[in-house]
């Protein structure tokens, strides 16, 4: 029978119709349903190898650990612990287990699942592996009973228990089976879950994003109207996530410039959280190399960085100023530190005192980061003033991670941010100027004695009054020997549909901590 | 020469041009100012984990040596492990490949069906208003940046009208493929609302990757069709008294057709190029993506698959042209 031409026209325009309507059918019969644009990429599921920022709603929706960070200021609160106990020695620590929590599969968690997950750690030497290598010897933790663990640390160390929500539980028995030539079954749990997290992952593609469903069971049990199914699609095209969050097509978004910010603020869709973060940006400097092991040199540096100029008008007074390595909102600072201020003629003062002959010198900006770029191209203008020319390199982030593993490969200055991994001062000062650090998760190369006596102490002791007092004097010598250039503390905006409310910010996780959110159907 | 010999001639260029293309690109990798071995641990591993690493990809031996190695890995299928995705390169490319393939195939075939009739319009109607216009829309797809084409293409159908949606491939995560090609797969399953949902995700992209394709390709179909107009064969059968529209399909249409096949070869591998841009736009999960990704994280094991991949392709669509070519016009068979 042939085909008219009539009936030609008329299959075609239904499948017109059909093309442009809504095709959302489906998920509007469907529960709660949040839609996160994410600008990292989700390549990895693997809760001990996923450790940036960027994939931080891996760790905190699909897993849990022994203690969590909720809200700003941070708080530590019992997690997959309903508590913990430390040895006088401050060596041991004591975790008792909740009861009632169990694994996506059911199974209950148990102490040997929290014992094969630091073995883990400790074995894949990723992710969090570097708080623990040294302080955790591999077959240390006992298991004296199904509900406790016992961490034997080598050494006595401050800051492990904010290190421990790092610490993600895995189903052990689940994981062993998926292991394969010995690899700790990184190849099953990079594309899986093992966890016992608020949402059990539902699906998985590397190239597009994983989806979660509300895991009914949790032990932390759910309140008011949570979100049934959460979805973090990644959206590495900046504008693409900023028109989707004005068409309502995400629910959320990151790694947005405030201009951006600006514009979403305008959209009836779309409102802005926004909060005091825990994340310094600064100018980190390779205090190993020529010239720049000259505190004169560094302090001329301090002083021809316009850090007004900067936050007024590149980043809007966006954020707040920040003297001193650590971040404003966390203590350990000083109080009354100043820092340093935009002063052409105190620099050549410091510039006269310097011994060593000058010589150009490399600023290593970050690819894709306007602040960090744009701090460059400020800096070399302002050198340039003083008589100290500068020489611009853009790279990628793996570049200048790269670079940061040895001092002689760090560039001169880095403009860089120092995140938040755990909440203590340590993870600023302590850990970027330490000499105990050089090649792990030092951006300074620095090495004074004294500040490494202070910092061996901090370590060491439990007295919060004490180690107050001592990150407070290392916080000094850095300013005073202007180890590194300290610029501002960041703010986190969070753009959020409308629709969606109860977001819980905290520096650790982000936001990404989905369980506490609600939203309108 | 008959089609196998050609094909056999070809395969036998075909391994020192991969070759060369993997030699240039791990140079390339290579001078990178990157530690792989930083890279492979991570960024929180101590020295001594970087070294071990190094020790066991071999970066420390010196180039040759290590391209040696490479090449030996190749030839067994290996292409290395992502330092980014900690799965084997073949899967990750795998896993991508049809996303890509599905987008550059419908796109250059959509580019084939504007360019081609455009071409042909502009040509019969050569120096005319209609002529003049469409060679300046070509001019103007040929000279824009897609990745403007694609913003815009984004505000007006997405953003503006709200008709298709803005990225992704499809609403909801894929569902089981056999094909990797989500519209065929969704035919094949009968499942409508994912079949129109795949094919409301894949018009931008492809309209985005089309244009300028098509816009090339009107220009040389306009030429041939010019060319074949004034041919002595053409006069000959308008003289006989023939009808134009016979004139047109049989005889000057068939003229055109050679250097249209052959620029559709030539649009396939621009395109191919192209997705990187288009799917970065479109969050479109394919090779493109994943190559940015890699360059970005300074994967090189991923790096050097995706050109691979990508050479290989080319180089597999320029035989297909080729025999094209020889179906079309078996006088002008190489």
């Amino acid at each position: 029978m042939a085909t008219s031409r009539r009936e030609i026209l008329k299959f075609g325009l239904l499948g017109l119709v059909l093309l442009a309507g809504n095709s959302d059918d489906a998920s509007a019969q469907s529960r709660t349903r949040f839609v996160f644009a994410n600008s990292s990429a989700f390549d990895s599921l693997d809760p001990h190898t996923v450790f940036d920022q960027g994939r931080a709603a891996v760790r905190f929706n699909l897993y849990d650990g022994l203690l969590r960070f909720v809200d700003n200021p941070p708080k530590l609160i019992p997690w997959l612990a309903e508590s913990y106990t430390v040895s006088d020695d401050g060596k041991t620590y004591t975790f008792r287990l909740r009861a009632d929590a169990t694994f996506h599969d059911g199974t209950p968690v148990t102490s040997a699942d929290v014992a094969y997950s630091i073995e883990r750690i400790l074995a894949l030497g990723k992710g969090p592996a570097s708080f623990y290598l040294d302080l955790i010897k591999p077959g240390s933790t006992q298991t004296p009973d199904p509900h406790t663990v016992v961490f034997n640390l080598a050494t006595p160390s401050a800051i492990f228990l904010t290190t421990v929500p790092n610490i993600l539980v895995v189903n052990s028995a689940l994981v062993r089976s998926k292991e394969k030539d010995g690899d700790w079954g990184a190849g099953w749990l990079a594309r899986n879950e093992a966890g016992t997290g608020s949402y059990v992952l539902r699906r998985y593609e590397p190239a597009v994003g994983w989806s979660g469903q509300r895991f009914v069971k949790h032990f932390a049990g759910w309140a008011g109207q949570p979100i049934d199914q959460i979805e973090f699609r990644t959206v590495q095209e900046t504008n693409t996530r900023v028109l989707g969050l004005m068409r309502g097509d995400f629910d959320g978004a990151d790694g947005l410039t405030y201009e951006q910010i600006q514009r979403l603020r305008q959209s009836p869709n779309v409102q802005v959280l926004e909060a005091e973060s825990m994340r310094v940006f600064l100018l980190a400097l390779n205090n190993s190399k020529p010239l720049m092991n000259d505190v004169h040199f560094r302090r001329a540096l301090a002083y021809a960085f316009d850090y007004d100029g900067f936050i007024k008008n590149i980043m809007k007074d966006s954020v707040t100023r920040n003297p001193g390595p650590n971040p404003v909102t966390i203590w350990g600072t000083p109080p009354g530190l100043k820092g340093y201020s935009f002063d052409l003629a105190k620099a050549r003062e410091e510039l006269a005192q310097v011994k060593q002959p000058l010589r150009r010198i490399t600023i290593n900006a970050l690819a894709g980061y306007s602040e960090s770029e744009q701090a460059a191209v400020l800096f070399q203008s302002s050198l340039r003033q003083i008589g100290i020319e500068a020489d611009i390199d853009v790279t990628p982030w793996a570049v200048v991670a790269s670079r940061f593993a040895k001092a002689e490969t760090q560039a001169d200055v880095t403009p860089v941010w120092r995140s938040t991994f755990y909440v203590d001062p340590n993870n600023w000062v302590g850990e970027g100027f330490g000499t105990r650090y050089h090649g792990t998760r030092t951006m300074s190369y620095y090495s004074n004695p004294v500040f490494d006596q202070l910092l061996d102490e901090a370590l060491l002791t439990s007295d919060q009054e004490r180690r107050r007092e001592l990150y407070e004097k290392m916080s000094q010598i850095v300013s005073d020997d202007a180890a590194g250039i300290f610029i501002y503390n960041t703010r986190w905006f969070g753009p959020y549909s409308t629709r969606v409310s109860g977001i819980r910010f905290s520096p650790g996780t982000n936001g990404n901590d989905i369980r506490w959110a609600t939203m309108t159907r | 020469m008959n089609v196998a010999s050609m094909v056999a001639n070809r395969l036998v260029w075909f391994m020192p041009t991969v070759l060369g293309l993997l030699a240039v690109v791990f140079v390339l990798a290579r001078i990178v100012p990157t530690d792989p071995a930083v890279l492979a641990v991570g960024e929180n591993a101590t020295t001594e984990q970087v070294q071990e690493a190094r020790e066991r990809l071999a970066v420390d031996r010196p180039l040759p040596e290590q391209f040696v190695e490479y090449l030996r890995q190749v030839a067994q299928g290996d292409l290395g492990t992502s330092f980014y995705t900690q799965q084997p390169i073949v899967d990750d490319l795998v896993e991508r490949l049809p996303a890509t393939l599905e987008l550059t195939i419908i796109g250059v075939l959509a580019a084939g069906l504007i360019g081609v009739p455009l071409g042909v319009v502009s040509g019969l109607s050569r120096n005319s208003w209609l002529d003049h216009l469409l060679r300046l829309a070509s001019v103007l797809f040929i000279g824009v940046a897609p990745f403007w084409i694609a913003m815009q293409l984004q505000l007006l159908f997405s953003m503006r009208l709200g008709w298709l949606p803005l990225s992704g491939r499809i609403d909801d995560f894929a569902p089981e493929t056999v094909t990797g090609f989500l519209t065929i797969d969704a035919l094949i399953a009968g499942d409508l609302p994912n079949f129109l949902s795949a094919l409301r995700h894949i018009v931008l992209p492809t309209l985005t990757l089309a244009l300028p394709g098509a816009a090339v390709i009107m220009r040389f179909t306009r030429t041939s069709v010019i060319e074949a107009v004034a041919s002595p064969s053409v006069a000959y059968q308008t003289a006989m008294g023939l009808p134009r529209r016979v004139i047109v399909w049989k005889y000057v249409l068939r003229l055109a057709l050679n250097s249209t096949v052959t620029q559709l070869g030539l649009v396939f591998g621009i395109s191919l190029t192209g997705a990187v841009v288009i799917e970065a736009v479109f969050e479109w999960p394919g090779l493109g993506t994943y190559a940015v990704r890699s360059i970005l994280y300074s994967d090189y094991n991923a790096v050097m698959g995706v050109t691979l991949c990508v050479g290989i392709l080319f180089a597999l669509s320029n035989l297909l042209v080729d025999l094209l070519q020889m179906a079309v016009d078996p006088r002008g068979a190489p």
